[in-house]
């Protein structure tokens, strides 16, 4: 689904360069939930932007479903993030102008899909992410772990295949944050969403099945879910973290 | 939910949200309408001759005013761009292209200024009939309402608008193409740079704008061609200087003196201004470039409003003068002829002005007064043609007692001969003074007239002997002079000018209804398009100082909320906010009113000599303008603050 091949980024020019990213390689699979941790500044938001076409890299390859996203034109891109990809932004990144239903539906209505379904689709991604009730209301509105889930129901209701989440819980307090890791847990599982989400917070880390560990840009450990219960692999990630000199995860 | 949809949704947000921009441009719209109005009605038009020229200067007031509003529209839309970066970015992100974008955001602004058009000439029509009753009652005409429509006018505002839009929205459109999704969603906003940054940059900046501005000022009030223009350069400079040093000095000034700092809720003031201020000295100079611009205007309509209106007064008595040196010249004797038999009189009559042999009373007013003398010798007249020729205008009678001479002037120069006691000798007679009258009687003809400014008048037999300066012959008729009689009259005359090597005019004809014509006339075509100008002005540089300080609405909030919690009360809050306001608005008018007040007062000073009287004074023409200024700006004040306090204080 996803080949990341050693992609560099860099910011700057002539004295100033900053190496963002440095040599990341890895995969994603289909129906995967991987998480990428990392300290503040390391990288992962950048990584996340190469991925999702916000940005572009300096070196190295991303190929989405066998396709090199950097030779797409224009066009092509736009329909692959309208199609294709998801999106759900620490801060929301609603537009306050539209209803709650409205936000989530306007990327299909604005594709000339059938006006008819489009109430019907949003409707059910809504009921599943337990937000049929808020639909008619603005975001400021609604709270910050309603928001969160409009935004995840925004991701998936073109039937995205991959959903990429920046820090999500970011903006939520502990009770939202449960809630949507919940959900996006149940997006996975249910519906086969591949979700590559990024995060500082071992506790949102270990709702993954997979994290990779990104220090200075470089990715520098894998852990795996596997069998284990999910208190073990909350642990097993403290492990990590304080072996890589334990300053990755503030707030814990 | 289509593209077209959402873009008109986002434009009815962008009329709330820019209400102050929004209603900016509806009045616009409205007085470029009515303006049109003026340009295409043939009843104005006809009124006189001289309303030709008014089609013209408002065309060109309308091209200046197209360029500010381009600019102001460009500012707008700049300016929501850099704002809406984010929602453009999500746009973008969730799959839209970016010329779909940028069709949804001209479809939006389309929506807006359309709005604003339609609705601007909808008040256009009503701010027209308050144009046709300014212009009828300047013709001394009664108001009576008739519908007024006009395509044409409509066509040409349409043309201006889409001019102004349409630069203003390539320019858009071109950005939002260009746009990466990156730089929309995590570079919010760039701010405009400081320019200047070392602190002695800036205070030497600071002082050397101060010294270049008082210069510029004192060039401008001489009144010398090139002097004004180096003074007007100079005073450019002396805005940007000032601006760019100063925004950027009051931090540098707060950081040396902390105990100022932390009085009251000067920290807070200050610091929410600074933040602004500091990004804005270019922006804020150009806009106290518009407002003196706004007070130039404002003073020079009214010193053209008080010349036109008082040339007319010192005159417009007698319906037809006739004048010259000698009554025997072609010219003076076909105008004649012509008047007895084309006009119909009620009354007329043929006199001379004499000469004395002294200049007594004009040395007297030269002193006394700002005279300016046109004979080498005082002017007198006859008291049976005084008389004779009150009883025609209806003015009370009033004789020479004996010993006695009267003296009839214009009104400025009235309370000076008060005091002139001396006595006149006229052969073997010596008169003292009798008495000083001031009522309109056509006295400011130049080398022709009841004098110039003043004559005296003596009893008949006195004057047996003096020197004729010239004959007059005044006339009262029937009805109005129509503009074809006096052209009648004119025709001959300039027959007989032009068959001369010499053109040069021996005789004088002066009609009060032409006169008056022409200075409603100029009137219109003067102080219409400069009025125009000043209230676009004001209109523009105000709209965008609200739209400025409403985009910090958010930043407000967030910092009152903060206070709030932080134990501040509610009526300490509104405080501290009105101050932000008052300093804020306040900083760009300051300079311009220091250099256009003066400048207001120089202009009117410099007239002719009892012209710029009673409510056209000097002094009073300064306050009007100011008042006006003033006036306009401080209702777009009260708009932005009460609608901010309304978003920002919190409950
Ligand atoms: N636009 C940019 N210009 C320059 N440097 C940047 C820019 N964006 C990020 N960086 C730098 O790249 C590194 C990685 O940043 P980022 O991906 O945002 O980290 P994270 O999301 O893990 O906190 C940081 O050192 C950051 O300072
Ligand atoms: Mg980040």
């Amino acid at each position: 689904m996803l080949q990341v091949q050693n992609i560099e980024k860099y910011y700057g020019s002539g004295n100033h360069v900053t190496k963002a990213l440095d040599r990341v390689s890895f995969e994603v699979e289909d129906g995967e939930f991987v998480a990428i941790m990392g300290a503040s500044g390391s990288g992962k938001t950048t990584l996340l932007n190469c991925i999702s076409t916000i940005d572009t890299v300096s070196a190295g390859r991303i190929l989405l479903e066998g396709e090199n996203i950097a030779e797409l034109p224009a066009r092509e891109l736009a329909r692959f993030r309208r199609e294709r990809l998801g999106f759900v932004f620490q801060d929301f990144n609603l537009l306050d102008t539209l209803t709650i239903e409205e936000n989530i539906g306007l990327a299909l209505s604005l594709t000339h899909s059938d006006p008819g379904k489009v109430k019907a689709k949003v409707e059910a991604v809504a009921k599943k992410l337990g937000i049929e009730g808020i639909l008619m209301k603005f975001p400021y509105q609604v709270s910050g772990g309603q928001k969160q889930r409009a935004a995840c129901a925004r991701a998936m209701v073109a039937g995205q295949s991959l959903i990429l989440a920046d820090e999500p819980t970011g903006a939520l307090d502990s009770r939202a944050s449960k809630n949507l890791l919940e959900i996006m847990t149940h997006m996975n599982q249910a519906f086969g969403a591949t979700i590559l989400m990024v995060t500082h917070d071992a506790y949102s880390a270990c709702y993954a099945r997979r994290i990779l560990f990104l220090k200075d840009g470089r990715l520098f450990n894998e852990l795996l879910l596997g069998e284990q219960s999910r208190s073990a692999f909350y642990h097993e990630i403290l492990d990590v973290l304080a072996l890589s000199g334990g300053d990755i995860s503030d707030g814990i | 939910m289509t593209v077209s949809k959402l873009s008109i949704r986002n434009a009815r947000r962008q009329a709330g949200d820019y209400l102050v921009y929004f209603v900016t441009i509806v009045l616009v719209a409205s007085l470029t309408y009515a303006f049109n109005g003026l340009v295409f009605s043939q009843e104005l038009l006809a009124l006189s001759r001289q309303m030709a020229m008014v089609p013209p200067m408002i065309v060109f007031a309308s091209i200046v005013v197209v360029g500010i509003i381009s600019w102001l529209v460009a500012y707008t839309t700049r300016f929501m761009l850099l704002r809406r970066s984010r929602e453009f970015g999500t746009y973008i992100l969730i799959g839209l292209e970016n010329e779909q974008v940028a069709r949804m955001f001209f479809l939006e602004n389309l929506a807006v200024g359309g709005c604003a058009l339609c609705l601007g000439i909808l008040l256009g029509n009503l701010l027209y009939q308050a144009l046709r009753a300014i212009v009828l009652a300047l013709f001394g005409m009664s108001y009576h309402f008739s519908f007024f429509f006009s395509g044409k006018a409509v066509a040409l505002t349409l043309t201006y608008f889409v001019l102004i839009y349409l630069s203003a929205q390539l320019k858009s459109r071109r950005k939002i193409r260009k746009m990466r999704i990156y730089d929309l969603i995590y570079l919010e906003r760039q701010n405009e740079r400081e320019v200047v940054k070392s602190g002695r940059g800036r205070r030497v900046l600071f002082a050397g704008s101060l010294v270049l501005g008082t210069l510029g000022t004192l060039l401008l009030l001489t009144g010398d061609l090139a002097a004004c223009l180096t003074g007007a350069c100079l005073v450019i400079f002396f805005l940007y200087g000032f601006f760019i040093s100063f925004a950027s000095g009051v931090p540098a000034f707060f950081e040396k003196r902390p105990a100022r700092k932390y009085r009251g809720q000067r920290l807070l003031v200050f610091r929410t201004l600074t933040a602004k201020l500091g990004t804005m000295g270019v922006l804020m100079a150009s806009l106290a470039l518009l407002f003196l611009g706004t007070l130039a205007a404002e003073g020079m309509g009214m010193v053209f409003q008080g010349m036109f209106q008082s040339r007319t007064n010192k005159n417009n008595c007698f319906d037809l003068v006739l004048a010259a040196e000698d009554p025997k010249v072609e010219s003076y004797r076909d105008s004649k002829a012509y008047i007895a038999e084309k006009i119909p009189l009620k009354e007329d009559r043929e006199y001379e002005i004499y000469l004395m042999d002294t200049d007594k009373i004009m040395a007297y007013t030269e002193v006394h007064t700002m005279y300016y003398r046109y004979y080498g010798r005082d002017a007198v007249m006859k008291e049976s043609d005084y008389r004779a020729l009150r009883a025609m205008l209806g003015y009370e009678d009033v004789a020479c007692k004996p010993g006695q001479y009267l003296i009839h002037c214009l009104p400025y120069m009235a309370d000076a001969l008060q005091g002139f006691s001396e006595e006149l000798v006229f052969g073997d007679a010596s008169l003292t003074p009798g008495g000083v009258h001031t009522e309109v009687f056509a006295q400011h003809l130049y080398d022709y007239g009841n004098g110039g400014d003043f004559i005296l008048i003596v009893p008949d037999a006195l004057l047996e002997g003096y020197p004729v300066s010239h004959t007059m012959y005044v006339a009262m008729t029937r009805e109005p002079v129509s503009e074809a009689q006096y052209k009648g009259i004119c025709t001959i005359r300039d027959q007989i000018f032009e068959e001369r090597e010499d053109p040069l005019e021996d005789s004088l004809l002066y009609a009060s209804d032409m006169d008056e014509a022409q200075a409603a006339s100029q009137t219109a075509m003067s102080v219409f398009p400069l009025f125009y100008l000043a209230l676009v002005l004001t209109m523009t540089a105000a709209t965008i100082l609200t739209i400025q300080q409403l985009g910090e609405a958010g930043r407000y909030r967030m910092q009152f909320a903060l206070l709030w919690k932080l134990g501040m009360d509610k009526k300490e809050m509104r405080r501290a906010l009105r101050m932000q306001f008052a300093i804020y608005y306040a900083l760009p008018a300051i300079p311009p009113v220091l250099v256009g007040a003066p400048l207001i007062r120089n202009m009117a000073s410099q007239v002719e000599p009892g012209t710029m009287v009673g409510a056209s004074d000097p002094l009073a023409i300064t306050a009007m303008a100011l008042g006006l200024f003033f006036l306009i700006y401080g209702i777009y004040i009260v708009l932005a603050y009460s609608s901010l306090k309304r978003s920002v204080l919190p409950e």
